[in-house]
């Protein structure tokens, strides 16, 4: 895997040029800072580093290079191994999703598995009742799961943080067993099993490797969009929305709106993400999408990179291979690696956190409140 | 009629279990105004300590005391080595930290004990209690007595010593407390070892009912959150009251709602939480708290 | 200036994260003395009571009868026997009045003394003995600023800090609280540091004041004298909260 390291030091490096876009952000204001005793600038301010946004000049250059890499490699690893980086991929596409509902909203979703599992099931059924081509999946897939996080939006955006993480929690936990509720559609416990896009005979790549285009595919389309999302006046008032939501309004951002919207475009990647996934493994069943999933998708953004560009990426490389690697030591392995390296992160490092340093906890606000 | 009667008694039942977890989550809720998503996880941990002692051979009783003890002194060694270099951060670094605490901890379990179903003793006889038609599981009944204990230990604890009165000041105010020269480091790190220990008895009751297994906590917990949402994540009464309401409304629907059955019926955690949260969001017993931005 | 300085504040400087609010504060209480702070909103009279009870970050030194509080924590400054009553009154507004009041004793051991102390409360503020099951929440203002000052008289303060006494009172109440100060301050000897935005009254039961501005001590003297200042009596006395 040693190709893998050095694009992930080109993504790092692209990741910490100047970003194309300025965002300039005060740091956390004296008045925020719980005041701590015999600590003059230390302090729970998280590191004011800014999370960046998109990529720079070079930043590009080296998303070019990934890109003419990515092209290349599935023509050097065996199927196996290009099978993982798809799923890399694919697990990426949802990162993508999660990143901005969490890193650059500032939302917490613990349900994101659901909307990936809705994007599968979408596919699936289409595929198995229907019979459509395999693209024309994609779209419906991502609308399905749009439409839905906008159904669950509306009321979760009323919902402060904490809420907002048990609700999605809930949704999380209520899908699996709903799945096998409805038997005649979803295949009950059972499953669906469906053909994977077959590779055009033009083309004359292998199935695994047509499946690693295609998702790459998906995966371009979806960084791009990601990348035009942020960078149009929605991106800044979702930071507006994280960093400070009363100050955010009286901006005049409308908030319930772009939470609203954040949730159902979060849940939206999440959907082309598990359409992807259906085309990949050809087999849903409800236990692929049980709230492992969903608390697993939320450590690799946290660990990738909260509100980063590359983020999703590493998050993917992260909740592909470390469960892949040190499952060989202990079925327990991975669940201990994540646990421990998100709670280190978010001591450390919780980059794209650090706009949220602006909101203090209650016990600063006690001792500065004034009644 | 009867058989109306009968289901509420088992809602009780499976309420008062989620009444204690709930109150678990409440209890800390109250200190750092932050909702421990591990405290299912570290209830389940605790389950698996006792059943080390009663595999070493001690009595269920004693191995009990010794479990909640060594959760006790967990609860306050967290707090102090896990949480508190967050303590002051954004609530969404908190969560993400107790998130990965939950993983940790499920995972850690798995790694000790591994994935494997145990059986965990049940304290309580079996058999029931019959009258007038109705039948009162002697564990059903057990299981509400001990919530009981529980729920008056921690009544006394609160409300008639020193030291409750120095952690409810915690909890109404951490910048006062500190200035009548309460040691509020200590006090959260006591309210953790004190959910973390009300965490363990409901762990050790939930074990003999389901099977003792890494992930046996993740449903409870769910409905744990749907019982301190109600009850009003501020009011450990109302986190009760919450439990039990939650468990009887499980039982009934799906008992008589016939769509839901029991495959379903987790959803009913759901969808009062959503109801609670939409329709007053402080909860039954909680007070309104003005929104922290 | 007092030759005592049982409280001595030499080179003090303090803020909150990167923000340095005051700079370089020299000042002295002698035992058993009232002392005003005065000065404009933002001058930094309450930054210097935090920094005297550890709730902000302070450099320089703090002598208070021996010891050094500088850099030490809220709860130990507190168990030294300084009690401040925060700006806001720090009220804990969901238990009862004798809750609150008994919060006030936290540190101190003995039961008798306590129930004597709690008396001895009543008969300073004799309304919060009709309201000792209350919810505190629920009282009004000028009553729960008796009770902040009843909570900090009972861990027997060798040093009580009052911040903003008067802060959205009637001036009736006002000036009933400022003759209890004075009483409490006469019958216990308690030496007492008081900032308030009504220089008047505040002067008018001192024996010592300094104005504070931008961060600095820019007049120190006798209460009298600084009632005599010019300067002071335009800025400060003229501008009545």
């Amino acid at each position: 895997m040693s190709e893998r390291t050095n694009e992930r030091g080109a993504f790092a490096n692209a990741g910490s040029e100047p970003p194309g876009e300025d965002r300039t952000r005060e740091p956390a204001k004296a008045a925020d800072t719980p005041p701590r005793a015999g600590t003059p600038s230390r302090g729970r301010v998280l590191a004011p580093a800014l999370a960046r946004v998109t990529p720079g000049r070079r930043g590009w250059i080296a998303v070019a290079a990934l890109l003419a890499v990515a092209c290349y490699l599935p023509f050097q690893l065996v199927p196996f191994r290009v099978f993982q980086f798809t799923m890399v991929m694919v697990y990426a596409v949802a990162l993508l999703g999660l990143n901005l509902l969490v890193g650059h909203a500032g939302q917490i979703s613990l349900g994101h598995g659901a909307f990936f599992a809705v994007g599968a099931y979408t596919t699936a059924i289409m595929l198995d009742r229907w019979d459509l081509p395999h693209l024309a999946t994609l779209p419906i897939a991502a609308a399905v799961a749009f439409a839905l996080g906008l159904a669950f939006g509306l009321p979760a955006v009323r919902l402060r943080g904490l809420y907002l993480a048990l609700v999605t929690l809930a949704i999380a936990i209520f899908l699996v067993p709903l799945l096998k509720r409805f038997e005649s559609v979803t295949g009950g416990s059972m499953g669906l099993t469906l053909a994977k896009p077959a590779p055009p005979a033009w083309t004359g790549l292998a199935e695994d490797q047509w499946l690693y285009f295609l998702t790459l595919a998906v995966a371009v389309l979806a960084f791009l969009l990601a990348y035009g999302l942020l960078r149009s006046r929605v991106g800044r008032a979702l930071h507006a929305v994280r960093d400070n939501e009363a100050a955010a309004e009286v901006m005049g951002v409308r908030l319930p709106f772009y939470k609203t919207l954040a949730f159902a475009w979060s849940a939206m990647f999440a959907g082309a993400a598990g359409c992807a996934y259906t085309w990949v493994i050809g087999f849903v069943s409800p236990d692929s999408f049980v709230v492992t999933l969903s608390i697993t998708m939320l450590a690799g953004i946290v660990i990738g990179g909260l509100g980063s560009f590359s983020g999703p990426l590493l998050g993917g490389l992260f909740v592909m291979f470390v469960p892949s690697i040190s499952q060989d030591v202990n079925d327990a392995a991975p669940g201990v690696i994540f646990g421990l390296l998100i709670i280190v992160v978010m001591y450390v490092a919780p980059t794209g956190l650090a706009g949220l340093a602006g909101r203090v906890t209650r016990s600063t606000k006690n001792i500065l409140r004034k009644e | 009629m009867t058989g109306f009667l009968q289901q509420v008694i088992e809602g009780l039942g499976a309420g008062a279990i989620y009444a204690s977890l709930a109150l678990a989550l409440v209890l800390i809720y109250q200190f750092t105004g932050i909702v421990n998503f591990a405290q299912g996880e570290l209830a389940m941990f605790s389950t698996y300590i006792a059943w080390q002692f009663t595999a070493a051979g001690l009595p269920f009783w004693l191995a009990l005391a010794l479990a909640l003890a060594v959760s006790f002194a967990g609860g306050m060694l967290i707090e102090r080595v896990v949480i508190r270099p967050v303590e002051g951060a954004p609530e969404l670094t908190v969560v993400i930290v107790t998130v990965g605490l939950f993983i940790f901890v499920n995972a850690a379990a798995g790694w000790i004990w591994t994935f494997l179903i145990k059986d965990f003793p049940n304290p309580f006889p079996g058999g029931a209690l019959e009258a007038g038609g109705l039948s009162v599981g002697y564990s059903t009944l057990g299981v509400l007595a001990v919530v009981g204990v529980v729920m008056g230990l921690l009544y006394l604890l609160f409300q008639h010593t020193k030291i409750g009165l120095g952690m409810r000041a915690v909890a109404a105010n951490p910048a006062s407390a500190r200035l009548v020269g309460i040691r509020v480091g200590w006090m959260l790190a006591l309210g953790w070892g004190l959910a973390a220990t009300v965490g363990a008895v409901s762990g050790t009751l939930v074990a003999p009912l389901l099977f003792l297994e890494p992930n046996m906590m993740g449903g409870v917990l769910i409905y744990a959150f749907a019982a301190a949402t109600l009850g009003g994540f501020d009011s450990p009464g109302g986190a009760v009251a919450g439990g039990l309401i939650v468990g009887v409304a499980e039982t009934l629907a799906g008992a008589y709602v016939g769509f839901i059955g029991s495959d379903l019926k987790v959803g009913v955690p759901l969808v009062i939480i959503l109801f609670v949260l939409l329709l007053r969001p402080q909860g039954l017993f909680g007070r309104a708290v003005v929104e922290r931005a | 200036m007092s030759a005592e300085g049982f409280l001595t504040i030499s080179d003090l400087n303090a803020g909150y994260g990167d923000a340095r609010v005051l700079h370089g504060v020299n000042l002295s209480v002698g035992r058993g003395e009232i002392c005003a702070i005065l000065g404009p909103n933002g001058a930094g009279k309450t930054t210097l009571m935090r920094a005297l009870s550890g709730m902000v970050w302070v450099r320089g030194s703090i002598g208070f009868d021996g010891a050094d509080l500088a850099r030490r924590s809220p709860d130990t400054i507190a168990r030294r026997g300084v009690a401040h009553v925060p700006e806001g009154r720090g009220t804990f507004m969901p238990l009862t009045v004798e809750e609150n009041l008994r919060l006030g004793a936290f540190t101190r051991r003995g039961r008798g003394t306590v129930e004597a102390d709690l008396e001895r409360i009543y008969t300073y503020f004799p309304v919060l003995k009709t309201r000792l099951r209350q919810v505190a929440g629920s009282l009004s203002g000028g009553e729960q600023q008796m009770l902040a000052i009843g909570r900090a008289l009972m861990s027997r303060p060798r040093l009580l800090l009052l911040d903003e006494p008067s802060l959205g009172l009637a001036p009736l109440v006002t000036r009933e609280l400022f003759r209890i100060v004075r009483t409490v301050n006469e019958q216990e000897r308690t030496t007492v540091v008081v900032v308030e935005q009504n220089a008047h009254l505040a002067l008018g039961i001192a024996q010592q004041a300094h104005v504070l501005e931008s961060g600095r001590i820019v007049l120190s003297g006798t209460a009298d004298r600084i009632l005599q200042d010019e300067k002071v009596v335009q800025s400060y006395l003229g501008y009545r909260v």
